[in-house]
């Protein structure tokens, strides 16, 4: 099925902006009144235990996310349908080069390559949609070498699963095997070469994911 | 390589590439690329509508595109050749008023981008056809009259400096494509209209597409 294979299947990330009102104060961003989105390429995707690469020059922060994996294509699916469209979750990363989103956005240009680097989408394995019986009581953790950063509840999206997946297919169809990242709760911040990144989902009290990334300079050009 | 549109894994959107079109928009020339990506679920072929949202402002935006046949990254533009499988004729039709305020905001350029039907695109011309991409002539008409008509030469990167550029950031992948920017011209489309465009290369005409505009559709409700 190719939900199951998103890694290699998907055809797009969707990645949701500022849908946790600590995470929009905590940057000084105004909360949004309706979702806004970007794309990260599947190219950035790596898998549990591969290695986060920091760019030279780049301030690369960590923001652990729930993903949630389409099942089903469809467009302007309305929110009282789009459980139909979901396959199952995944705990994942959206890495961001911080320093060059900032530039992009003081100067009106694209968030991509901010977004976009190689290793910029850690995900775990794919997890059944049965596996969390209710996306709004999630709890997202992530640590730096055994230290929590990050520590939310997907109680305190803004806007929920369905809405999400609501407005993105009034704008673009949704097909399987794509990836919905749906925010980052606050205490997202710089990691380092040489640091390990984890980070865990759990559902009512249960661990579902655990997931480990070391972080590494991205190699020299041959 | 012939389906690209159902195997590449991302569309690559170079911005301000040449100097007349930056300018026609109040935007600075650019020192260095810059990228966007636009989704794979917004292509459509020769002879398909493109759909205009309610609310939006669609502008028309011709560009020769460049198909990557192997894949790589931090490519070296001296070995760029190796990497291209051909080219496609291609339109980066662009809701500009969504990207006004998005610039405004310094927010991403992504929804604006990649409604559905928002790349527009020919097929598959294999590389030994066009023996020099800086040397492409590129024409469209929106119901007959002309709007641009530009040639490759006029590009600020090449398509080498351009490959290398986005993979010493993202993997390309065979499949992939460059969407190598528009020259100046771009303007608006409403349904009703037809575009036509074509690119020539001394004097033959290797690709030739016609795409006639309609409102999108709005969603039946049950």
């Amino acid at each position: 099925m190719a939900s199951r294979n998103f890694i290699h299947s998907g055809r797009k990330i969707i990645a949701i902006g500022r849908n946790f009102s600590e995470h929009a104060k905590e940057l000084g961003n105004a909360v949004p009144k309706s979702p806004f989105f970007f794309l990260k390429p599947t190219s950035s995707f790596i898998s549990n235990g591969q290695a986060i690469e920091v760019p030279k020059g780049c301030e690369v922060h960590h923001e652990v996310e729930l993903g949630v994996v389409i099942g089903k294509d469809g467009r302007d699916i309305s929110a009282k349908d789009a459980h139909h469209h979901i396959a199952g979750y995944t705990l994942a990363l959206d890495m961001t080069a911080r320093n060059l989103q900032d530039q992009a956005k003081k100067a009106g240009l694209p968030w991509s390559a901010a977004k976009g680097y190689d290793t910029f989408t850690p995900v775990g394995e794919f997890i059944a949609k049965d596996a969390i019986q209710d996306t709004n009581d999630v709890d997202l953790s992530l640590k730096i070498d055994g230290v929590t950063k990050q520590n939310g509840n997907t109680r305190d999206m803004i806007f929920k699963i369905p809405s999400l997946i609501e407005y993105v297919s009034t704008i673009m169809k949704l097909q399987e095997g794509d990836v919905i990242l749906t925010g980052t709760p606050a205490g997202v911040g710089r990691v380092l070469p040489g640091e390990t990144v984890t980070c865990e989902l759990a559902s009512k009290g249960k661990i579902v994911s655990q997931l480990r990334f070391p972080v590494i300079d991205r190699p020299n050009k041959a | 390589m012939a389906d690209f549109r159902r195997t590449g894994r991302k569309i690559i959107a170079i911005g301000r590439n040449y100097s007349e079109h930056a300018k026609e928009l109040g935007n600075a020339v650019p020192t260095e690329p810059f990228f966007f990506l636009k989704p794979t679920s917004s292509y459509i072929t020769d002879g398909q509508s493109i759909e205009i949202p309610a609310g939006c402002e669609v502008h028309h935006e011709l560009e020769l595109s460049v198909i990557i046949g192997k894949e790589g990254r931090d490519i070296l533009a001296e070995n760029a050749e190796d990497y291209i499988a051909g080219y496609a004729l291609s339109l980066d039709m662009t809701a500009r008023n969504m990207q006004d305020k998005a610039k405004k905001e310094g927010r991403p350029w992504s929804a604006s981008k990649g409604y559905d039907t928002f790349t527009p695109i020919g097929d598959f011309i294999p590389k030994d056809q066009i023996p020099d991409h800086g040397n492409v002539d590129l024409s469209l008409q929106v119901n007959g009259v002309t709007k641009q008509n530009g040639n490759t030469r006029d590009m600020i990167f090449s398509v080498p400096a351009l490959i290398e550029n986005v993979s010493s950031i993202m993997k390309l992948e065979e499949g992939d494509i460059i969407m190598t920017g528009t020259p100046k011209g771009v303007g608006r489309v409403l349904p009703g209209e037809t575009i036509t465009c074509n690119l020539t290369v001394d004097g033959r005409v290797l690709s030739q597409l016609t795409f006639p505009v309609i409102d999108r559709p709005t969603p039946k409700r049950r």
